[in-house]
């Protein structure tokens, strides 16, 4: 879960790694304001989740407050990869006189931390890594004994000669120190940038949060690129362990467990189905089935409800007295074709036959058909 | 034989008598995995299912031999219970508590290599060895016969779905491992396949994986590198997933830009490995495999 480039800031305030002065602004008066508080020039940045954004011009530089209330109504009204730009960061520009990269990643494979350094900030990390390896310092750091000091020595020598040093060993130590403590998957300052009086400052930064331990980093969870509603619902699913996406195409998707959720999608695509949105329900029982429809009603995109249930640990009567519930108290307006097989079969195939459903046993043919009442209503 | 879990494997469960525990360590008994003790704070002296409870895992080794623990622990306390355990000097773990944090992960994982131990997990419904009649978590055990085919699977739903139909076709199982679904795992499908290919009885090994990581690749290049002499059928969830949504940025470049579908497929082919588009179709490259 990404975060935005001024919570990041404020994060790295925290963590002792300089920054330049900034205000976050809302509208183009705010930020004409900021500019002559900061002194022009100044940079403007459009805070979006998704970044490269310097090569889609959302960011930009103003040598007065009036020109920073012109380009901040400019990008305010702008959009990135979907995302509406909200708020701006207005910022000091300083003088620079060289550009790093600095980063701390997971080897998913090794089970650890890596530093990442490189003298060349600026350019995306990936490219980097591809065009010139030797230039990319790779550090392994040991999860229970934290970044040695030996080991910040090695990054901050790799990053500069001379003075500069000694100050980027403490960034580097700082920067990992950072990482474990908001429990971060990922965390970047892209450039980090030597001033030409010899500061060291971070000048942009990108970090994801780790979604399982939000419960020890409540200050962190809040809405972003999201409605309070969509919020609301997005933490309500996460306390009742279930994942949702959408997809855009005309049929929902019920399921349990991601692997066979996934392998839904692939088989209905395969078919020539459009998945409209999957539903990952961890455990379903009476109730959760009943609540879960709930999310299918009143989508009119929605022209049919696959429901597949496997049933290991569940059981399928009661999943199917969920379903029971459901339509007894709703005429929802799509067509529902339910696969169900496992704990308790029969019993569950006898309660939906009594009320008109007759449940799929085969997984493949519970897709086929679900394709196929769909394009019936077309 | 099997892998990892045996008739003779003396098991600990650790938070035994939490609902869910009590609910499964009575099914395993069931079924015959030779559970010997369970441990919570406090609870010392108590019984659940006939199984004496300790405080601590130390205490019940100090009182039996325990040959795995089985964790079913919240996952505030997944970090401090699995070092608990691994310093104990147990060498088999299965975590199947979800949602445990990156970070207490990367500890629990610099712990297990350091006592050299295996875990399964974390988020796995653990594992079953059927001609051993041991099953380690919580798989619906009524789907599975003993047999040739072993299977590692990052995924229990589709595990339940194949290994049921296996079973309709007559193929039994040496030994399934629920790998665990999230990105950060105990025990990899390479190192799955060199203990298979060690067990005289599997004959075939299915693996069960999805998009993202890097576990596919790896056991394409071991399979490639002759490693593995006994045929491999994969079978991929994912398949179709749109391509754009890009993931790891910065965290790709440890992974060498692997991870995306289409280069799975193409790294396991390559290898040598029975590719299968649909489960239909894994069933039947099983079959074939095993003629």
């Amino acid at each position: 879960m990404r975060i935005y480039e001024y919570e990041v800031k404020d994060l790295l305030d925290q963590a002792g790694i300089p920054t330049p002065r900034r205000e976050l602004v809302q509208d183009p008066a705010q930020a004409q304001a900021a500019a002559a508080r900061l002194g022009c020039p100044v940079a403007l940045k459009a805070q979006t989740l998704i970044k490269a954004r310097g090569k889609a011009g959302l960011i930009q530089f103003a040598d007065t407050p009036q020109q920073a209330g012109e380009l901040a109504a400019s990008l305010l009204a702008r959009e990135h990869h979907g995302e509406k730009v909200a708020s701006l960061l207005v910022e000091e520009k300083l003088a620079l006189a060289g550009e790093l990269y600095l980063g701390v990643v997971v080897d998913y494979t090794n089970c650890r931390p890596v530093i990442l350094a490189s003298r060349s900030g600026g350019m995306e990390i990936e490219s980097l890594a591809e065009l010139d390896p030797d230039r990319l310092l790779r550090l392994a750091v040991s999860p229970s004994q934290g970044l040695t000091p030996d080991q910040a020595q090695v990054a901050s020598r790799f990053l500069a000669d001379g003075d500069v040093a000694g100050e980027l060993a403490k960034v580097v130590s700082a920067l990992y120190g950072m990482f474990v403590q908001r429990d971060l998957e990922m965390l970047e300052i892209n450039p980090l940038a030597i001033t030409k009086d010899g500061q060291v400052v971070a000048l942009d930064g990108a970090a994801a949060m780790d979604g399982d331990a939000l419960w020890r980093q409540p200050e962190l969870v809040k809405p972003r690129n999201q409605s309070q509603e969509e919020f609301e619902r997005e933490a309500d699913f996460q306390r009742r362990g279930w994942s949702y996406l959408g997809l855009g195409g005309d049929i929902g998707i019920l399921s349990s467990g991601a692997g066979i959720t996934m392998a839904i999608l692939d088989l209905m695509r395969m078919w020539g189905g459009r998945p409209a949105n999957f539903l990952d329900t961890a455990q379903m029982d009476r109730q959760g089935i009943y609540d879960a429809f709930q999310i299918f009603r009143d989508q009119p995109g929605i022209k049919t409800v696959l429901v597949n249930i496997f049933a290991g640990l569940n059981r399928c009567d009661l999943l199917a007295e969920g379903i029971k519930d459901f339509l007894g108290e709703y005429k929802p307006a799509f067509k529902l074709v339910v696969r169900m097989a496992g704990n308790r079969e029969e019993e569950g195939k006898r309660i939906l036959e009594e009320i008109g459903v007759s449940p799929i046993r085969e997984l493949e043919a519970s897709v086929h058909k679900a394709i196929e009442v769909t394009e019936d209503q077309r | 034989m099997s892998i990892l879990a045996f008739k003779d494997t003396q098991v600990l469960i650790q938070g035994i008598t939490g609902g869910a525990a009590r609910h499964h360590t009575e099914n395993m008994l069931a079924y015959g995995t030779r559970i010997v003790a369970g441990t919570r704070p406090g609870a010392a002296g108590q019984e659940v299912c006939g199984v004496p409870v300790y405080d601590s895992v130390a205490e019940a080794c100090a009182q039996h031999r325990i040959d795995a623990s089985i964790l079913f622990i919240p996952a505030k306390f997944a970090k401090a219970s699995a070092l608990e355990a691994l310093k104990a000097g147990i060498k088999l773990l299965v975590m199947v508590t979800e949602h445990v944090p990156l970070h207490d992960a990367m500890v629990i994982m610099e712990e297990k290599q350091k006592q050299g131990a295996v875990i399964i997990g974390p988020n796995t419904p653990g594992m079953i060895s059927p001609p051993e009649k041991a099953i380690l978590g919580f798989v619906p055990t009524r789907y599975f016969i003993p047999g040739p085919m072993g299977l590692a699977s990052r995924s229990g739903t589709l595990t339940y779905e194949l290994v049921s139909r296996l079973t309709a076709a007559g193929i039994g199982q040496s030994t399934c491992i629920g790998v665990g679904g999230d990105r950060l795992v105990g025990l990899r499908f390479a190192e799955v396949l060199l203990k298979f290919e060690k067990d005289p009885q599997t004959r075939a090994v299915m693996l069960v994986g999805e998009i993202g990581g890097t576990m596919e690749e790896e056991a394409a290049e071991l399979v490639g590198g002759g490693k593995v002499t006994k045929p491999v059928i994969a079978y991929l969830a994912g398949q179709t997933a749109p391509e754009g949504m890009k993931l790891g940025h910065a965290g790709a470049i440890v992974d060498g830009g692997r991870g995306a579908m289409k280069t799975k497929i193409e790294a396991l082919e390559k290898g040598g490995v029975l590719v299968a588009r649909q489960p239909a179709e894994a069933i039947d490259l099983a079959r074939k495999a095993l003629e």
